[in-house]
């Protein structure tokens, strides 16, 4: 019989409680970019972040419903499966298996790529279309060469490291030293998944977890109010490290 | 929205009370730029201007509940902005 997901059984299940707690704080960030996109519309990155974080999101969705029908007997799906194919037991796996890690590997390749190209600001549209066309291809081929996936993932990983790295240099602030860290763990789950070892898989879920864990964290932190430490001299302007001057308008 | 944040945070400083005087002094604004925003801030509800002459020559301007909460996300977006480097 073929192994259709390379998790250890000992941690099947637990696989999927990971991926829902991902889910979660993929979509709180999400809702937390685009909530700040409709308080100022004129900073569009704020959506594409949005867009970013909630296709990951709906990645996760998509391999938690995926594997959910693949571990547990879902008679109902499974008759929908046989009656669009073949009646067939196995087919009608092969249909969840293959849309739903195939909508998985799109989605979290679109949503990475879609962090990564914020900080690019000179990006044409054919190479937003070339880089289209190679998700596209590794997503589908990665059905048969799994870790086309996670080789692609860390390319792109490599690349959103870069860009924030170039930005913590700058602004030295701990928010997006911890958002580094984040995308480096992400990275280093994506090494471990290459492996087809079932202990290594593991591990790789639970590298995963600590580095949503760590970006529940960040929200967490970016959510508490500042206000206070905002001002504490006469003058606003001081406080905020500028000249007074009076402001032109 | 810098200098509505900027006003915001130097009312709350005050404990949510401010003169007009002591708000352009700390906002660092004209008379004629803070009234424009004042007027501004009054019209989306974000402040009152609390207008008891019998007590004082001047009208306090208090932060509303609007007003904190437009703050807290205002505060929260400049978080999330630095963060991201955007």
């Amino acid at each position: 019989m073929v192994r259709i997901v390379l998790t250890p059984d000992w941690f099947l299940g637990f696989d999927v409680l990971i991926e829902l707690f991902s889910f979660v704080v993929l979509a709180i960030f999400s809702v937390l970019s685009i909530r700040n996109y409709r308080l100022n519309k004129n900073k569009k990155n704020f959506l594409y972040i949005g867009i970013g974080f909630g296709l990951i999101a709906l990645a996760q969705l998509a391999t938690i419903l995926t594997k959910t029908v693949l571990y547990y007997d879902f008679s109902v799906i499974r008759q929908v499966g046989n009656a669009i194919v073949t009646s067939n037991f196995v087919s009608s796996v092969d249909i969840f298996y293959h849309i739903g890690f195939f909508f998985y590997r799109f989605l979290t390749l679109a949503g990475f790529y879609m962090i990564y190209r914020l900080h690019n600001k000179r990006t044409y549209l054919g190479e937003s279309l070339l880089f289209g066309y190679f998700i596209l291809l590794s997503a589908l081929l990665s059905t048969d060469m799994y870790y086309l996936f996670h080789l692609t993932c860390l390319g792109i990983l490599m690349l959103i490291i870069r860009n924030y790295y170039v930005i913590y240099k700058k602004n030295r602030f701990l928010n997006t030293k911890i958002l580094l860290i984040v995308f480096g763990i992400l990275a280093l789950g994506q090494i471990l998944f290459i492996f087809p070892n079932g202990a290594l898989q593991a591990t790789a879920n639970i590298v995963e977890l600590i580095s949503y864990g760590l970006l529940l964290f960040l929200a967490v932190k970016i959510r508490e109010n500042d206000t206070k430490k905002k001002s504490n001299g006469d003058n606003i302007r001081h406080a905020g490290g500028n000249h007074a001057k009076r402001r032109k308008h | 929205m810098e200098i509505i944040s900027d006003m915001l945070v130097v009312i709350m400083q005050k404990g949510g009370s401010i003169k007009p005087t002591h708000l352009m002094y700390k906002a660092n604004l004209s008379h004629k730029q803070m009234k424009g925003y004042l007027d501004e801030l009054e019209k989306k509800n974000l402040i009152i201007k609390n207008n008891n002459e019998e007590k004082s020559k001047e009208s306090a301007i208090k932060i509303t509940e609007n007003g904190r909460t437009f703050l807290f996300k205002y505060s929260e977006m400049k978080q999330f902005e630095k963060t991201f480097g955007l």
